[in-house]
């Protein structure tokens, strides 16, 4: 039985990832519209009139820092799942 | 196709005979653990379940402040009440996910406290260099210390045999009140475990694992799943749903902004109500305790898997290497004829051959003695205490008694006891050739019986194949599992055997390394093989399987070269163990498809009535009262499912025997389609329910 680390585990998953990436063009399609969402959600976000008070604009940002937080997490899952 | 599926379910069902554990007060203790699993440390190890723990702090800022991150054009009281069932329900959504790991670690460490129990500390009696005996604790020896124990004592630690010969109740690990006899040398039951008793005798055992390594000692470890790691099949499924997670988790963070660009703002309660019912919180909430539960099953079967690993490849087997005798047939051989040659009558070769087994203690020599005595009325005609016996040796492959007045008598293989007579002068008749074949075209063993120079017949042993087995063997075939029999019988018994008991394909004439040879010729084809082995020349091949079964009457070196345990050395086992993990696979699987069939209708419940504003309303197609009746309700569904689902997945998926293509097929059928009809059906009639307009 070969005993990998989970550091070499991480890097060829990685790699086998990218190496699939340059492959499969829908699934890279999909998640360049994923994060295309992620640019303009902000941008219509400015352009819409809202009257929110400092406090609210803080836990806005707030609650923004745990979305990007969970979506780190949930990338570390995505690498290392055998730690969970 | 049912009454064979019922039959089977029986036969698996009666083969249950674990040591019983005291399952009382485990939902209580399951309960507890529940909130004791709320700990963010715990929870951060199920990526589904902590999303939506997350989203129950945020629902609950929101219920303490409706206005936190924006002012709520509803009535602030109205607004409350409702954020505050969202977080009610989402943190029921966590707790019922944590009681169902909690369940099937329950009954796992109820199994490892009745084990736990027959691990007490022992005084054992130490055997010194210098020949004193020391009395010591159980915990003090190690590994390579001698130890004597007699009638009445506790087997201090797991060990081989070195000398006398006794009785052990091994009951404690096996459930099987008979007791076992043990003895040195004899490679089958020379091994002993720590913790069971010996009941007779006294016998001396060299210490073969240090303290807290012992058989049990890692039999607990592994039914409490302390040992536990994920299997290449949870590994994908976790990464399978954590990337859905973050798929819907980016959507729904990138919806408000639109939804107030289009006129249809939302709150966050709302939209943390969306992430968790487009996320999968079924199968997320019950992964673990599929898995436990699968373990747990094969527990139940008195065997100990190393790993879950260990239990899903069984799942995943292509090709079982299995031993003829004591698997496909049973172990023991009967007389059924004599088949005298050279001019004897069948009543003389019937008294020759009860001379020659008057000695001989195996079941077939009493087989023998009991077949003349009954049909040919034939009787010892000389005086025992002056005979002599000569033991079967494997260098001989004869046994046989020396007269008092100096003749011998021998029976055994067919070119052994050939070579004897020559040795005597005798001649060799054509006609224990034919017999010989006769014999073998039936399936059976055949013993040639001969007295000095002279052959008188052959007798015909008997091999009974077990009941059932050929429909079994039907039912693996119908899997895609081939089966391989592996015996040392020539090629024309085997075939005999093979045949009747339908095995794919069988190998005669087979030596211990020729289990190696086919299990290697297998995984080369690509293929996953099991196999089951109780003898130290087995080690190699059990290590080799994907899927290796040591009997616990077996040698320590088999045992420790294998991934599991049967405690009752039923070889036959190995059969059910491939139906226990594909059972395992089909009910993740099967749990998946619903978990992820349920978004469909969870989609069209929720989405269309919060965009209403937006002209999306028609998609409201069950027509639910209202956006926070809609919420509420498919959330409430969520909750409920995982509570709802929790006794399939302990229990697992109902097993059947079908191929790959037809299980998927069913599976998609029901569980899929069922998994979409199901949720439109309870998220209507919740609606219809609950007092929100």
């Amino acid at each position: 039985m070969k005993n990998y680390s989970s550091r070499t585990e991480a890097i060829e998953s990685t790699i086998a990832i990218w190496s699939q990436f340059r492959r499969q063009k829908l699934p890279l399609r999909l998640f360049l519209a994923l994060c295309l969402n992620l640019l303009i959600a902000p941008a219509v976000f400015a352009t819409t009139e809202s009257g929110l008070s400092r406090s609210q604009s803080y836990w806005i940002g707030a609650l923004g820092l745990v979305t990007v937080a969970l979506a780190i997490y949930l990338f570390f899952v995505m690498f290392a799942p055998e730690k969970f | 196709m049912q009454t064979s599926t019922t039959a089977t379910r029986g036969t698996r069902d009666s083969r249950r005979h674990t040591p019983k554990a005291d399952m009382s007060g485990v939902y209580q203790r399951a309960i507890r653990e529940s909130f004791v699993k709320l700990d963010p440390r715990i929870v951060v190890r199920n990526p589904v379940m902590f999303i939506v723990w997350v989203g129950t702090i945020v629902t609950l800022l929101v219920t303490i402040d409706p206005n936190l991150f924006g002012t709520v054009s509803a009535d602030a009281g109205n607004q409350r009440l409702l954020n505050g069932l969202i977080t009610l329900i989402l943190f029921l959504t966590v707790l019922f996910a944590n009681f169902a790991e909690a369940v099937a670690e329950g009954r796992g460490k109820a199994q490892a406290d009745s084990l736990r129990s027959t691990r007490s500390d022992t005084v054992a009696r130490k055997l010194l260099p210098n020949g004193s005996i020391q009395e010591v604790s159980s915990t003090e020896l190690r590994r390579g210390d001698q130890v004597q124990v007699v009638a009445g004592d506790m087997i201090p630690a797991d060990g081989e045999v070195v000398r006398g010969i006794a009785s052990v109740d091994e009951s404690a690990i096996t459930g099987e009140s008979a007791p076992v006899l043990k003895q040195p040398g004899t490679d089958i039951s020379s091994s002993v475990t720590g913790g069971t008793r010996i009941l007779s005798d006294e016998l001396i055992i060299n210490v073969t694992s240090d303290p807290g390594q012992g058989f049990i000692d890692r039999m607990i470890a592994l039914v409490e799943g302390a040992e536990r790691t994920k299997t290449p099949n949870e590994i994908a499924l976790t990464v399978l749903l954590t990337v859905l997670t973050l798929v819907f988790l980016i959507v729904v963070a990138t919806v408000s902004p639109l939804a107030n660009y289009v006129e249809a703002p939302t709150t966050i309660a709302i939209l943390i109500s969306l992430l968790v019912a487009l996320i999968p919180t079924t199968i997320g909430g019950l992964l673990s305790a599929i898995g436990i539960a699968g373990m747990d099953r094969v527990a139940q079967f008195n065997v100990i898997a190393t790993s879950g690993r260990a239990v899903e490849a069984c799942g995943d087997v292509n090709t079982l290497v299995l031993d003829k005798t004591g698997t496909i047939t049973l172990g023991n051989r009967l007389a059924d004829e004599f088949i005298p040659v050279n001019g004897h009558s069948v009543e003389e070769l019937a008294q020759v051959a009860l001379a020659a087994s008057v000695f001989d203690e195996t079941p077939e020599g009493k087989s023998i003695v009991q077949l003349a005595e009954r049909e040919y009325q034939a009787k010892v005609g000389f005086d025992r205490s002056t005979a002599e016996g000569v033991e079967f040796s494997a260098r001989t492959r004869m046994s046989g008694t020396d007269l008092p007045n100096g003749r011998e008598i021998r029976k055994g293989a067919v070119d052994a006891v050939k070579g004897f007579v020559r040795s005597r002068g005798g001649k060799i008749p054509a006609e224990i050739d034919e017999a010989y074949a006769r014999v073998s075209r039936l399936g059976g063993t055949p013993l040639a019986v001969c007295q000095d120079g002279e052959m008188y017949g052959v007798i015909y042993l008997k091999d009974i194949v077990k009941a059932g087995l050929r429909e079994r063997f039907d039912q693996l075939r119908r899997m895609g599992v081939k089966t391989i029999m592996l015996t040392g019988d020539n090629a024309i018994t085997a075939s005999v055997i093979a045949q009747e008991a339908g095995v794919d394909d069988f190998i005669a004439e087979a030596t211990p390394e020729d289990k190696i040879d086919v299990i290697r010729r297998e995984q080369n084809e690509g293929k996953l093989v099991a196999m089951t082995g109780d003898g130290t020349n087995d080690a190699p091949a059990l290590a080799q399987a994907n899927v290796g079964v040591a009997m616990n009457s077996g040698t320590q070196a088999a045992k420790e070269a294998a991934n599991m345990v049967d405690l009752d050395s039923d070889p036959t086992k190995l059969i059910d163990l491939v139906a226990i993990g594909k059972q395992l696979l089909i009910t993740r699987g099967a749990l998946t498809t619903f978990s992820i069939a349920n978004d469909i209708a969870k989609y069209f419940a929720i989405i269309p009535t919060i965009f209403a504003a937006a002209g999306i309303g028609a998609l409201n197609i069950m027509g639910l009262k209202s956006p926070q009746s809609a919420i509420i309700s498919a959330l409430i569904y969520n909750a409920l499912i995982i509570p709802a689902l929790i006794p399939l997945a302990l229990k697992g998926v109902q097993f059947r025997p079908l191929t790959a293509n037809q299980l998927l097929r069913r599976n998609i059928l029901i569980y899929g389609v069922g998994g979409v009809i199901a949720p439109f059906i309870a998220i209507k009639l919740i609606d219809l329910i609950i007092p929100f307009s």
